[in-house]
């Protein structure tokens, strides 16, 4: 099932609409999000930034989970957060301050791994890269960076590096708005788009500019084709426009260099975009609160949802397995009983890392199943070591009837395995004589002919 | 036998007449009359070719006629005249035939070439000036390699040729080949440096000759300046070529000088020494001539200048190496080589610092003087990178620093000037790190005489700005170095004076300069991004709103404008000023007011106009720009925006070059849009009503009401939530703001489907505030019947037009399908406006001419037809 989950500045709560068939699933109830603030974490739950008073000392994150409209789990960090973003395996959650600092929070445990101070003025958005190992922020002061995750933890490679970043973009003139990031990696193009206008193509490998597109109005959000043969840039005027990345650009047109075309039917400024992860589809929120589904090829609306009175600022598009019995960790489990709920514990607020730096590592998580993806999953050796120990209280009769319980079901496996080895037998047996009196047979007509 | 026949002759003559002739002796006798002429002239008979044979017709020739084999086979002659002959005659034929040289290129070359080596300075001079001219700028772009080993190979025997001039001779050729394939340097760099090596181990020989030894080592200095030396300009020119190409495409194959870097490095340890001792040895014959000659003078600097080159060279390599890998196997060896060249250099070199004249009068000698002083400061600030210089010598330069800063030094004469700026830019680099490094007392004087030389210096000068990007160097964090800490209170200071000298910079600079003026704008618009790390560069940043109010606005006093600089500037100056607005933690109104003037100003490019919508916007979105600022912005631009030419309406797709409506039209659509995205729309209708209403009964022009109705409607929504007063107001303007429109559009008849389109953007809006509020609909329609009533107001004087017009407005509102089904429910109305135009026909107060009659009459029936029409169509719908 792909849903498509949007949500405003203005309080109107998360919507969510299943993309095949249109029907409207859970509102999530009071959120009021800046831009890039809404994140799903891991697909197991949503998280987003909350927009607040600029009085207010700290900031908010929610969480949600997918079977329950109300807030589950409020945390308050220490300054506003704008943006939100997250691994795909949901382990860490990055959030990007308005002094320009930049958290990293271990989702499993909500303590605050690490806080940096990246840029000059308020980070405005943060994305991963496709393999999770870079994470490349904008700020409001036209700067873009790219930071390595491996590095932020490794203190003797800082020290070495001459930059704590791995490259740092700053041609734009104002406050970038979105940043998207293509596949490979280390060697993968970035796209940006800012206030003053362009859009920039970087390219990670070598860290220069690639290629500047001048649009004719803001642009507020950009989506990669999936093939990153062109990308789609919405802007401020309404209009997605098309820009060439490998296609063919024609050098006299009406837009501009490097722009194949525009589509439009937004009467009021586009604010997002997303791109589908089946069918050819180009979401957009749009100023006057609606989200349009696209089909990127035709540039024809394909379906409408209405969300609020306000300007969608975010949307997402998350595939979801059956989210009633998605598989609970065991870590889930620990930290449920702890809450009474399936979420996480709040996101920490400062940095305690007073508490035993030495044996702070990360480590790679127990699969559960085979049957999920081989990605490891990392986790701080603080998590692990508190869950063995939960492991241990747990007391030993339920281990016993535990164990019972996978010795019967080992011998009905066992028993299982003999009767398909003999069943397995005679089918071979089976198929020796068919085959053999086949080969007699066709050597019988081969003499008689 | 001429006398003797004479003699005949007399004995003839005695005998016939005999007279006798007396001869004295010694006298030369006339000539006899019949005396043949034995004298052989001859004149010079000039042959154009030697042979017969030869057919040159159709040959390339020069004006002797000779074909370019003849000249190459001349160039070998063992007369040295006919070879210097024979060169000038190739040059003259290749200038004639340019396409004999592309063709014959390498047959050329092989024969010119043996005469790099000529014993005769005649001939050689000749060749210089024949591949100077001539060859070298033909075979630019031909395949180098070959063309230059066939060169080299010459030039290197040459360089080792026992006469010293042809020695010299063969660096000047050098210098030239690298002077057109720079990259050739980095071929034949060992055997060439050593070459200079040697040649300047015997420099006593020929210390006379200093003109030649000066080519010589202008070209030592040219080569080494083609090292890299600094990291940041490699990756600048990286940098650059970030242009149209496709995005995933292979680099380029630009051939990597790296590979030959580790050769050069000991050439180069060994050449300092020598260059050093070269140069002791200038320094007595320097100081003993009363006056600094010109040429030793030269010498001087060239090899300081060798040696600071070679220095710079190789801090480049040793940071490069150790970028890449920590322990290369060079490594200690580097270290040694390091530790043993800076102490030789300050031993040697430079304890001679500073240089001064022993004459004290000269001024010329005093500016040379002040030249190679700064070399040498030079020298010494790059090796400060290696090594902590002992505090004595550090004194002694920082002192020198100080006064050239100070401008202590040079001679006050206009060429004093020059030369002082000159190395002042060369100096300027360095104090960003000696003002982090040096000691507090040092740094207080240092900082003050910088910031007195930028304050002093001409703004229009480059000295300015090296000033000013070496302030950015300072203001602006980066990695390496940090100035902005807290405690630098007394950076702190300075700091701010230059910023505050920022803005005045740009009024200054005008749009005479907009390279720099994009400089200190870009500088500008960097501070501005980084101005929140600390509050007291915020504070001299937004102080700059003050000053900068001239650069967009001089003076504005009672209504004439004088705009700043602003206007005038390039656009991407002009999109680089603007986006500094969006960092202001605050912007001023009064700043807000000279902008909004430059907006209005007919000159600016509509492209601008918008960007800065765009970013006031965006600033009011960051809570940059109070609410009642930015509102009373956008009033201004809409209520006071002239459209010009005011009251034609022509076809709106010609009307791009001559009018301004469009550029007007879509300003108005950019505020509106805007105005909706400001907040929540109620509460900004709330305020914007009454100032919207307040500004359209003044009655500005129809374009500028017609934008206000636009901002008004966008914000409003059904049903309208305009008040009670207000619309009372809207009633009594509407109505003679829809005659008005028709007036003025409709003046002739026959473009009718043009006019209409253009008298739908004006109605536009009313439709649809009747649309929102019936109940203003009704007062306009009871205005018009008021109106076309016998005692109609100021409409009275030309009634027929005025039942013209508000006819042709009811027609238009009928077409319209919404506005149509309203007002036929205001049947009574329209019934009564019909009555009072009859009334008016029957009037006997006001005369009306025949015509007038029948436009009258025209109108009327065309109103009664669609009233008919529409009560027919009610009826067919109930």
């Amino acid at each position: 099932m792909e849903l498509v989950v949007a949500s405003s500045s203005i309080d109107g709560g998360i919507g969510c609409w299943n993309l095949q068939t249109g029907a409207e699933q859970l509102r999530y109830k009071s959120c009021a999000s800046p831009p890039h603030g809404l994140v799903c974490v891991g697909g197991r739950f949503i998280a987003s930034s909350q927009l607040r008073d600029t009085s207010a000392s700290s900031g908010s994150v929610l969480y949600w989970s997918w079977s329950k409209p109300q807030v589950e789990v409020k945390s308050f960090p220490a300054e506003q957060i704008k943006p939100l973003a997250a691994n795909r395996e949901g382990t860490y959650v990055v959030g990007g301050g308005s002094s320009g600092s930049i958290y990293l929070w271990e989702v499993v445990s909500g303590r605050l791994l690490k806080k940096w101070h990246a840029h000059y003025r308020a980070v405005t958005c943060l994305v991963f890269s496709d393999d999770d190992s870079l994470l490349i922020s904008g700020s409001e002061d036209g700067g873009v960076k790219v930071w390595s995750l491996l590095m932020t933890f490794d203190a003797y490679s800082i020290q070495q590096a001459s930059t704590p970043y791995m490259h740092s973009f700053s041609e734009h003139t104002l406050c970038v708005t979105d940043v998207v990031a293509g596949y490979g990696s280390v060697n993968a193009i970035i796209v940006s788009a800012s206030h003053d206008r362009t859009c920039k193509v970087w390219s990670l490998s070598k860290g220069k500019l690639l290629r500047n597109v001048v649009f004719p109005s803001i642009i507020n959000a950009i989506a990669l084709d999936p093939g990153e043969r062109v990308f789609y840039a919405g802007g401020r005027d309404g209009k997605i426009y098309v820009a060439a990345l490998s296609a063919e650009s024609t050098f006299n047109n009406s837009y501009g260099l490097h722009i194949i075309g525009a589509f439009s039917n937004h009467s009021n400024a586009v604010t997002c975009l997303a791109y589908g992860t089946t069918g050819n589809l180009l979401i957009s929120g749009s100023e006057d609160g609606m989200v349009r589904v696209w089909d990127a090829r035709t540039h024809n609306i394909v379906r409408m949802f209405k969300h609020a009175k306000g300007p969608v600022n975010n949307i997402l598009v998350v595939r979801q397995q059956f989210y009633n019995n998605f598989h609970i960790n065991p870590n889930m489990q620990v930290s449920s009983r702890r809450h009474g709920s399936l979420l996480p514990p709040p996101l920490e607020k400062y940095d305690n890392s007073t508490d035993g730096d030495a044996d702070f590592k990360a480590v790679i998580g127990l699969q559960p199943t085979c049957s999920e993806s081989m990605d490891a999953f990392y986790q701080s050796s603080h998590v692990i070591n508190n869950q063995i120990k939960e492991l241990q209280q747990q007391g030993s009769a339920a281990a016993e009837m535990e164990r019972e319980r996978l010795k019967l079901d080992c011998k009905r496996f066992m028993q299982m395995v003999q009767q398909w080895k003999t069943m397995y037998e005679n089918l071979h047996e089976f198929c020796v004589n068919e085959l053999l009196e086949g080969d007699q047979a066709g050597g019988c007509n081969g003499n008689s002919a | 036998m001429a006398p003797s026949k004479a003699s005949s002759k007399k004995q003839q003559k005695r005998g016939i007449d005999f007279k006798k002739i007396k001869r004295k002796i010694g006298r030369k006798l006339p000539p006899p009359n019949n005396a043949t002429n034995t004298e052989i002239k001859s004149k010079a008979i000039i042959l154009p070719e030697q042979s017969v044979a030869t057919e040159k017709t159709g040959l390339a020739v020069n004006k002797k006629g000779l074909t370019l084999k003849e000249l190459l086979q001349q160039t070998s002659h063992h007369n040295a005249k006919v070879r210097k002959d024979a060169l000038l005659g190739i040059k003259d034929l290749l200038h004639t035939y340019p396409a004999e040289l592309s063709l014959h290129k390498y047959a050329v070359i092989e024969k010119l070439r043996e005469r790099i080596g000529d014993d005769d300075k005649l001939v050689r001079e000749t060749l210089y000036q024949l591949l100077k001219s001539v060859v070298f700028p033909a075979c630019k772009e031909d395949n180098q390699g070959i063309f230059i080993s066939l060169l080299m190979t010459y030039i290197f025997k040459a360089m080792t040729h026992l006469a010293i001039d042809v020695r010299l001779m063969a660096f000047k050729f050098f210098d030239l080949v690298v002077q057109h394939y720079p990259h050739s340097f980095f071929l034949y760099a060992e055997k060439v440096l050593q070459n200079y090596e040697d040649i300047l181990r015997k420099n006593q020989h020929y210390l006379q000759d200093k003109g030649k030894l000066k080519i010589a080592l202008s070209g030592l200095v040219r080569c080494l300046s083609m090292l890299p030396c600094n990291q940041e300009e490699v990756d600048s020119c990286e940098k650059k070529d970030a242009g149209q190409r496709v995005l995933h495409a292979f680099e380029t194959e630009v051939p990597t000088e790296s590979s030959g870097f580790s050769i050069i490095i000991p050439k180069l340890k060994d050449l300092l020494p020598v260059l050093v001792s070269c140069f002791q040895e200038f320094i007595p014959t320097a100081q003993t001539f009363p006056s600094f000659d010109g040429q030793s003078f030269d010498c001087m600097l060239c090899i300081l200048q060798s040696i600071d080159l070679s220095i710079r060279f190789y801090i480049y390599v040793t940071s490069e190496n150790k970028q890449e890998s920590q322990a290369s196997h060079g490594g200690l060896d580097a270290t040694m080589w390091t530790e043993t060249i800076t102490t030789f250099l300050l031993k040697k070199l430079l304890v001679m610092f500073p240089l001064n004249p022993v004459n004290q009068f000269s001024e010329k000698g005093d500016d040379r003087y002040f030249t190679l002083n700064t070399v040498f400061t030079e020298i010494f600030l790059h090796l400060c990178e290696w090594i902590c210089p002992p505090d004595v010598l550090l004194e002694r330069f920082l002192d020198f620093i100080e006064s050239a800063l100070l401008g202590k030094i040079c001679s006050g004469t206009r060429s004093g000037k020059a030369i002082e700026e000159k190395h002042l830019l060369l100096l300027l680099p360095f104090i960003p790190k000696l003002v982090s490094q040096v000691a507090t007392e040092w740094k207080f004087r240092l900082l003050q005489a910088f910031t007195k030389k930028f304050e002093d210096c001409n703004p229009e000068s480059s000295l300015k700005l090296a000033f000013v990007s070496t302030i950015e160097k300072m203001l602006i964090p980066r990695e390496d170095m940090l100035y902005l800490d807290a405690s630098a209170l007394d950076l702190l200071d300075h700091q701010i004076a230059w910023i505050r000298q920022l803005p005045l910079l740009l009024i200054q600079l005008g749009d005479k300069h907009p390279s720099s003026s994009q400089v200190v704008l870009h500088l500008q618009l960097k501070l501005g991004q980084c101005s929140l790390l600390n509050p007291s560069l915020m504070w001299g940043y937004d102080n700059m709103q003050h000053l900068l109010q001239k650069f967009y606005i001089i003076c504005s006093d009672d209504g004439n404008i004088c705009y700043g600089p602003f206007v005038r500037l390039a656009r991407d100056s002009q999109e680089l000023a603007l986006c500094c607005l969006y960092y202001f933690s605050y912007l001023e109104p009064l700043l807000l007011k000279s902008i909004s003037l430059c907006c209005l100003c007919p000159d600016m490019d509509p492209l601008i106009v918008y960007r800065i919508l765009e970013i006031l916007h965006s600033t009011y979105k960051a809570g940059r720009i109070q609410i009642a600022d930015c509102i009373s912005f956008f009033i201004t631009l809409l209520s006071r925006f002239r459209v010009f030419p005011e009251n034609s309406y022509p076809d709106e797709n010609r009307d791009a070059k001559i009018s301004n409506r469009g550029i007007f039209k879509s300003i108005t659509s950019i505020v509106c849009s805007s105005m909706l995205q400001m907040g929540d729309k109620n509460l900004v209708f709330r305020i914007l009503e009454n100032i919207l209403l307040a500004q359209i009964v003044l009655k500005p022009p129809l374009d500028n009401v017609c934008a206000m109705l636009r901002v008004l409607i966008t914000l409003d929504s059904t049903p309208t939530r305009l008040s009670q007063q207000s619309i009372t107001t809207l009633g009594n303007f509407l109505s003679e703001y829809l005659i008005d429109v028709v007036g003025c559009i409709s003046k002739d008849e026959d473009t009718d489907s043009i006019h209409s389109s253009a008298c739908r953007y004006y109605f536009i809006p009313c439709f649809f505030l009747f649309d929102r509020s019936h109940v203003l609909l009704n007062l306009v329609l009871r205005m018009f019947a008021s109106i076309v009533s016998c005692n109609g107001g100021q409409y009275a004087t030309n009634p027929s037009s005025t039942v013209g017009a508000i006819v042709s407005v009811l027609l238009f509102m009928h077409k319209d399908v919404r506005i149509g089904q309203i007002i036929s429910s205001f049947k009574e109305d329209v019934d009564s406006i019909l009555q009072n135009i009859i009334c008016l026909q029957s009037s006997e107060e006001i005369s009306l001419t025949l015509e007038e009659r029948h436009k009258v009459q025209c109108a009327m029936s065309q109103l009664e037809s669609v009233i008919c029409g529409t009560e027919k169509g009610k009826k067919v719908s109930f």
